[in-house]
């Protein structure tokens, strides 16, 4: 099963589901966390508005075509 | 509240860009290829600002909004749940499809597990997610409309389903594909306009957090670490995971997202529309929490019609509406979105927020009808039960459809059965327990098998719906465990679990039942894989 799916699949869902339920198992352990200052808002406009809804999901769409177009290159020059 | 020029004028350019769009190009889908893949030349940009707008639909514009208004906070990671299912998309689905080519969401089945009845048994989770979404966009564009020409519901409903039923009718995919990837900044735009004003009318972050508290003093509320939670359906962890998964899966398998894989000019370009999407969609997404956590008490602090005899809060507000304008059913809940871009007093707002949310619910509905006409038409009629008409007249057949399906879900419009996001969510259900694993596992799993696809979709099929309807008649809401004890409810929300249920009970059939040919799945699984 996903016999041939590359790596970085696995890396980024590592990343995507690590930041998502790292943060939800603070929130369900910390009284308060959403709302403690951090850089001077509440922490969860930073780890959750900003973060997990669309940075990380920026950073990890990014990193599965780059390297998808990066070893694509790579097996093209070895055949020529 | 009388119908204002400024807001009519954002509504009349927005129609103005849509029909040039859609004047230029008319030419273009003349023949079946373009008319239902968009001939497969449409780039990244293109494809994933079409993407995101197809896949958002009004259960995201005013039913997330509504649901954070409802919910309070811990709904915020359904929307992280969302946006974070579509980077798997791209190399779990997009790249294997467009690799594969095919014309409609179907082909895959009745080519992965060789048999042309697959098309029909695909077909009907397929057509009752269809048909709910459709139903759901209408709603959508009609409390638009209303929000704009202050309309009766039932005339919004019309002049809604006439809107896109003009649009589709004449325009296929490519007309979409271009009118939709504009439709996607729109409704982006729409959206972080009005995240900026509500953020600058509190100041700030800061301000809009205490603002809401001070409406709502449990908003921020988790389970498990407060006295009390932000709702019922929030006191537990279930709640919470629960709504990130019920959407979660949606890009990589729904028809309706799945298709625009297909119009990809290659691979390298399918990958890429999904990180545009996640850009464009993300970026809205952002708007439509602050939205959603302001919505309250923008309604309560400065909404002329709090001001009338007899409205103390939100609900009251919302109540009035329904009455005065006879929203039907839940819907008026969905109007908290509206409702709190009007308490802002800026027409300039209210037109902006009108035009993205006319563009984002047409854009759903005609991918969404596009999608049932290919499944009606070409695969129905065409492949299973062997007429030429399909394929000799694909523009006449697709628009008949049109007809047809456009007919069916406006009379179920005139009075919908629940909350928009709520209709999203139980066909999200359906749709990814049912055909979710086939297509998936199909890739990626050399055993799946045509017995396991076919028992897998229908008893999936019955089993997520019939626990929806039994929890909503049962315990009152879709969102509870369909056995719970009534006095000791959990929360699982819209029957999440068979979406997990699907895949084990997909892998057992398989395991027990006969393998498929060989050639079929070298062809259809192993090659669609990535070169090594």
């Amino acid at each position: 099963m996903f016999k041939g799916m590359p790596k970085i699949f696995w890396i980024g869902m590592a990343i995507l589901y690590g930041w998502t339920f790292f943060f939800m198992f603070l929130e369900m352990t910390i009284p308060g966390f959403p709302l403690k200052q951090f850089f001077g808002v509440p922490a969860c406009y930073i780890y959750n508005w900003m973060g997990a809804l669309w940075l990380v999901n920026i950073l990890v769409s990014f990193i599965f075509f780059k390297s998808e177009e990066n070893r694509e290159a790579k097996l093209e020059n070895e055949k020529t | 509240m009388d119908v204002n020029p400024i807001v009519l004028l954002g509504a009349v350019i927005y129609f103005a860009i849509i029909f040039l769009i859609g004047w230029y190009s008319r030419k273009a889908s003349m023949d079946a290829s373009d008319y239902y893949v968009a001939g497969r030349k449409i780039g990244p940009f293109v494809n994933g600002s079409a993407l995101a707008a197809t896949y958002f639909s009004p259960a995201s514009f005013l039913g997330l909004p509504a649901f954070i208004f409802i919910l309070g906070y811990p709904f915020w990671w359904a929307l992280v749940g969302i946006i974070g299912g579509m980077p798997i998309a791209t190399l779990l689905t997009a790249a294997p499809l467009r690799k594969y080519a095919p014309t409609s969401f179907t082909d895959y089945y009745a080519d992965r597990y060789d048999s042309k009845w697959l098309r029909l048994v695909a077909g009907i989770p397929t057509l009752i997610g269809g048909l709910a979404y459709v139903v759901l966009s209408i709603v959508g564009t009609a409390l638009f409309l209303l929000a704009i020409l202050k309309l009766n519901f039932v005339a919004s409903v019309i002049l809604a389903t006439v809107v896109v039923f003009l649009y589709i009718y004449y325009g296929g995919m490519v007309a979409t594909t271009f009118s939709t990837a504009f439709q996607g900044i729109a409704m982006t735009i729409g959206s972080v306009v009005a995240a900026v004003y509500v953020i600058t009318h509190y100041g700030g972050l800061n301000g809009l957090t205490d603002a809401t508290l001070s409406v709502s003093k449990e908003f921020f509320n988790m389970p498990y670490v407060a006295d009390k939670p932000s709702h019922a359906l929030m006191a537990s962890w279930t709640g919470v995971v629960g709504f990130f998964f019920v959407w979660h899966f949606g890009f990589s398998a729904m028809p309706y997202t799945v298709v625009r894989f297909f119009t990809t000019q290659d691979i390298k370009s399918a990958r890429r529309s999904v990180f545009w999407a996640v850009v464009i969609g993300g970026l809205m997404y952002c708007g439509l929490i602050i939205i959603g956590t302001g919505a309250r008490v923008l309604i309560e602090q400065l909404h002329p019609l709090m001001k009338t005899e007899g409205i103390a809060n939100a609900v009251d507000v919302l109540k009035h509406m329904k009455t005065a304008y006879g929203v039907a059913g839940a819907t008026v809940t969905d109007y908290s979105m509206i409702a709190a871009m009007e308490a802002l007093n800026s027409p300039f707002l209210l037109a902006i927020v009108a035009a993205g949310g006319l563009a984002i619910a047409m854009a759903t509905a005609s991918g969404w009808t596009m999608v049932l006409n290919v499944l009606l038409g070409r695969d129905l009629i065409g492949k299973v039960f062997g007429s030429k008409w399909p394929e000799k007249k694909p523009v006449q057949c697709t628009r008949m459809m049109t007809v047809i399906i456009m007919l069916v879900c406006m009379f179920a419009a005139f009075n919908p059965p629940a909350l928009v996001l709520d209709i999203s969510g139980a066909a999200f259900i359906v749709i990814l327990c049912s055909v979710g694993p086939p297509l998936i596992l199909g890739i990626w799993w050399t055993r799946g098998t045509t017995t396991a696809a076919i028992v897998n979709i229908l008893v999936m099929t019955v089993c997520s719906t019939g626990s929806w309807m039994y929890a909503k008649y049962k315990l009152e809401s879709y969102h509870w465990f369909f056995l719970s004890n009534p006095d000791n409810k959990i929360s699982t929300p819209h029957q999440f679990y068979w979406v997990f249920v699907g895949f084990v009970f997909f892998i057992v059939l398989s395991l027990i039942t006969k393998p498929n040919k060989q050639e079929v799945i070298k062809k259809y699984s192993i090659d669609l894989r990535p070169d090594l």
